[in-house]
């Protein structure tokens, strides 16, 4: 193989500025609750950053089992930062699976990301604001926009992940169709299981994340199902779709205060090396929690029609939109969809390596 | 110390009845937790020819002594045995006390029973006690068979021969000359300074070696006390301790000589010369040794790093060449020996050398394929740690896989079987490859066969023990400075040179130069001159036939003598004894031991 000294370079630009002082002693890969045989992490792939091996790079699933607890970067002897190196790789395999190049374009570009998304907030403000007809309706439309465009996004993303991750390494399409990897595929997609296998388990961490989990996947439905209409109608305090806002904003600002309080105070392992992304991430997640819920209880105290209202809820949709366009496609908000995909390509390669898998050649390949 | 006691020391009282007192020691519970010390007393009180036997808690103690010192006076005690820890800890301690009340020293018999019975016999008291009592009497027999013996005195050339104008050598003249000792600096080389002539920047400090060499230079010229000769080239050393000889040719075709009491060898050492075609070296214009590489570095402009007119992007640093190298694996040197020994000071050099192009040129990409790094000295870690965090990318074969470099139109080629990435076959493309060759000893044979100096299994100056007497050579009067010993980097080599400095001048502190008596001494009515025993003789003149009083005789050198025995053994008609060991002593003190 040929010593490619360029990935880690380009690796770096992700993050990691101290993975060079590794020496491979392997403490990281020792001490990780995660690591398994068949998914050995992280000084494998540190290794492989640093001879440059792309393929093995580009095809690994390994950064999306990581949770980050930070285990391998406080035993480091080198102070190399293995944990953060994880977060560097995912940031690394965001850019490489997303077709239209502007993630690698953020992510490398530091705030870049931030200033354009408060300036498409600011113009699309602007134009809500502009809008002289029934902005209910036109809020409606728009938010049947949002999980259309999501899904193109995010199928461009998924099939290439899959190209790199099976496709490209194990020289054609491969698949499993047996339940227990599809079940434990969706467990792993909405609970962060795993990391109570890390082993300090870090509860106020798993906490806060389910929270925001929880809270942001009822606002999804929520706003693609056009629950909430606030200009055209009135809810009460305790009516059904009030329940659900009152829950998804609460949770999200809980869930998300707590994370952006961890960040500032570098309080945990995980927490000490923050991208601009990161915060973005973060800080539109609380807004759109926040937002909704004033909306929401402007509408139950002062009715629709009032002006507060209006002008509330068109912050709350230009933010959203904002999210959508910019920040969801192009953040580690993705992850939310790797990680439980990252489990099912790992039952897939298993398969694969015992012949068992679901295969359809592809013409031409190996 | 006192005229009058040396007087009365050195009379003579091998006439005098012998009078043995015998002393046994507790050492504070170390012996008598185990052994019975008042019956060993007892035992040995009523031993023929023993007027006085006691015990005392600490012999070697002021109170112990003078125990002695009032038998002497007052019962005439004129032998002693002091049976108590091992010799080399206090056998001197109670020679003094002797000396001091007026008999010969060398009357006294030290005899171990600490090392020898309470500590290797802890469980077995009575046997203990047994052994202690049997190893006392035999010290009585001896004593009783002793003869009063005085120090051998070699009057000494009051000057140090440094060998080598080196930093050791250098350093080693101004230490010896700093003490007031004369010093003489013969250097082959037309000029001082040795290898650091070549050397650019040098850890820990960062300065250029010529820079370093040029003020000891100068130090070393302006001491009146040294003499310098540079082209000098020896042709012979001969002599012993005290009386040395060291022939030369100058550079004019003239020769000299220089008389001293003592040598400094500080020789040094020559780089590993890689064979023709190993790792392509020779072979490949683009192969150097990390020495050709330091030049290289001096000379390149700032900001480019070149080598004959073409910039280098890339280097591939190769560790361990012509060092630890494994049998069957490497083509053995022209002795048919292996060099498997580590060089020390390569991988700090190598690793320095690899931060000074990441400073000068941080463009150039650094590999760096290692066995093992061993930055063993103070901070060199840090060096370690600069080149792996400035992004030299370290590859890692085993003893056995050795990398191998390749070249063709595209360039240089590195092939590594790396065990970091699993044991994977890695290649690395290099513009220059730069082999981290180490060291071997100058090219002495000469000096050292004539004096027979002994060498370790790497071909350096062997010192007679690593720990206790590390600058020192088994020929007396020769010290060793430097990377003549072993491996060294500069501070090492000069921390070498000063103790081998202060040792000469303990050496040469007085004109004349005291040895232990413990020589072969030959008797010539009985000597046949049959010539067994210079063959078995280790040491180069101390035993020589000659032709003495009409007849041939074998004849001691007591200067260059070591006592070792090995012609005792040899002669039919036992001819020779060792001073102070003679057969007659073993064979009484064997009888003692055996007798039931």
């Amino acid at each position: 193989m040929k010593v490619n000294p360029e990935l880690i370079d380009e690796i770096k630009k992700y993050g990691a500025f101290d993975i060079s002082a590794c020496f491979n002693c392997g403490n990281c890969t020792a001490v990780c609750p995660l690591s398994k045989e068949d998914a050995s992490f992280p000084r494998k792939l540190i290794r492989a950053g640093h001879v440059g091996m792309e393929e093995m790079v580009s095809s690994a699933i390994e950064p999306w089992h990581c949770y980050y607890c930070g285990e391998c970067s406080s035993t480091c002897p080198r102070e190399a930062q293995p944990g953060e190196y994880m977060m560097a790789l995912r940031r690394y395999l965001i850019a490489k699976y997303d077709i239209t190049g502007l993630s690698k374009v953020f992510y490398k570009t530091g705030w870049l990301q931030t200033w354009l998304t408060a300036g498409l907030f600011a113009a699309v403000l602007w134009l809500y604001n502009s809008y002289t007809g029934d902005f209910g309706a036109l809020a409606g439309k728009i938010e049947m926009a949002f999980p259309v465009y999501v899904t193109i996004a995010l199928g461009g993303y998924v099939l290439n992940m899959y190209r790199y991750a099976i496709v490209k390494p194990l020289g054609g399409i491969k698949a499993t169709f047996k339940p227990t990897p599809i079940i434990e595929t969706f467990i792993h997609g909405f609970t962060q299981k795993n990391i109570n296998g890390c082993e300090e388990p870090d509860l106020v961490r798993w906490i806060s994340h389910l929270l925001v989990m929880s809270g942001y996947t009822l606002t999804l439905v929520i706003s693609n199902l056009h629950l909430l209409e606030p200009l055209n109608r009135l809810y009460g305090a305790f009516s059904p779709v009030s329940l659900l806002v009152w829950y998804a904003g609460l949770a999200i600002i809980v869930g998300g205060g707590s994370m952006s309080l961890r960040r500032i105070f570098k309080s945990s392992e995980s927490s000490k090396f923050s991208h601009p992304s990161d915060w973005l991430f973060v800080v539109m997640m609380f807004l759109i929690g926040a937002s909704m819920l004033a909306t929401q209880y402007v509408n139950v105290t002062q009715g629709p029609a009032s002006p507060l209202l209006a002008a509330l809820y068109r912050v709350n949709i230009a933010i959203e939109t904002v999210w959508i366009i910019l920040v969801v496609p192009f953040t580690k908000w993705i992850h939310i969809f790797f990680r439980p995909l990252a489990v099912y390509f790992q039952h897939v390669k298993k398969e694969a390596a015992a012949g068992t898998a679901f295969t359809l050649q592809l013409g031409g390949s190996k | 110390m006192d005229e009058k006691i040396k007087e009365e020391a050195a009379k003579d009282n091998y006439r005098q009845e012998p009078k043995v007192g015998v002393y046994v020691c507790h050492c504070g519970g170390n012996i008598s937790d185990i052994i019975d010390v008042k019956a060993v007393a007892a035992a040995l009180a009523k031993y023929p020819g023993v007027t006085v036997a006691r015990e005392y808690a600490f012999m070697c103690s002021s109170n112990g002594q003078d125990l002695i010192t009032e038998d002497i006076k007052n019962l005439g005690i004129n032998r002693t045995v002091v049976a108590a820890c091992s010799p080399s800890l206090h056998e001197l301690t109670f020679r003094n006390v002797l000396q001091r009340a007026g008999v010969n020293p060398y009357l006294h018999e030290h005899i171990n029973i600490r090392e020898q019975a309470s500590w290797v016999h802890k469980a077995d008291h009575d046997g203990a006690t047994a052994k202690a009592i049997k190893l006392a009497q035999a010290g009585v027999e001896k004593v009783k068979r002793k003869d009063p013996l005085n120090a051998i005195r070699v009057a000494a050339e009051p000057r140090v021969a440094v060998i080598g104008g080196g930093v050791a050598g250098m350093r080693a003249a101004l230490s010896a000359a700093g003490k007031g000792l004369e010093a003489v600096i013969i250097e082959k080389a037309p000029r001082l300074g040795g290898k650091l002539l070549d050397l650019g920047k040098m850890y820990p400090s960062g300065e250029e070696g010529p820079a370093i060499a040029g003020k000891l230079e100068a130090l070393v010229r302006a001491e009146k006390k040294i003499t310098v000769h540079t082209g000098a080239d020896i042709d012979f050393v001969g002599g012993f301790v005290g009386n040395f000889r060291v022939n030369f040719k100058n550079a004019d075709g003239t020769s000299s000589q220089v008389k001293a009491g003592a040598i400094i060898m500080a020789t040094g050492y020559q780089h590993y010369k890689p064979a023709q075609g190993e790792f392509g070296y020779g072979e490949d214009a683009n192969v150097v040794t990390l020495p050709e590489f330091i030049s290289l570095m001096k000379n390149s402009p700032a900001g480019r790093l070149e080598y004959s007119g073409k910039e280098i992007k890339s280097l591939a640093l190769l560790h361990c060449v012509g060092s630890r190298q494994v049998e069957g694996v490497h083509k053995p040197q022209a002795d048919g020996k292996i060099n498997d020994y580590c060089s020390r000071v390569c991988c700090s050099s190598a690793l320095y050398a690899a931060n000074q192009v990441k400073d000068r040129y941080p463009g150039v990409r650094i590999y760096d394929v290692y066995r093992d790094i061993r930055t063993y000295g103070m901070q060199h870690e840090t060096y370690y740690d600069k080149a792996s965090k400035d992004g030299v990318l370290f590859l890692r074969h085993n003893e056995t896989d050795q990398p191998v470099v390749t070249s063709d139109r595209t360039g240089h080629t590195v092939k590594v079987k790396d065990v970091l990435t699993w044991g994977e076959e890695l290649e690395v493309k290099a513009d220059l490859i730069v082999l981290v060759t180490g060291m071997m000893p100058a090219d002495i044979s000469l000096i050292k066969s004539q004096m027979k100096m002994p060498t370790g299994a790497d071909r350096f100056l062997q010192e007679v023990h690593l720990k206790l007497r590390p600058v020192e050579l088994a020929n007396s009067g020769i010290f060793i400075a430097g990377t003549a010993q072993y491996p060294m980097d500069v501070p090492e080599a000069m921390a070498a040179a000063g103790t081998a400095a202060a040792k000469a001048c303990i050496l040469l502190a007085e004109p004349d130069i005291p040895l232990e008596p413990f020589v072969a001494v030959v008797d010539e009515h009985k000597c046949t001159g049959c010539g067994l025993c210079p063959a078995e003789c280790s040491y180069d003149g101390a035993l020589m036939m000659a032709v003495h009083n009409g007849k041939k005789v074998a004849v001691v050198n007591p200067a260059l003598c070591k006592g070792c025995g090995a012609c005792v053994a040899v002669c039919p008609v036992r001819a020779i004894d060792v001073a102070g060991w003679t057969l007659d002593q073993f064979d009484a003190m064997v009888e003692a031991i055996a007798k039931e």
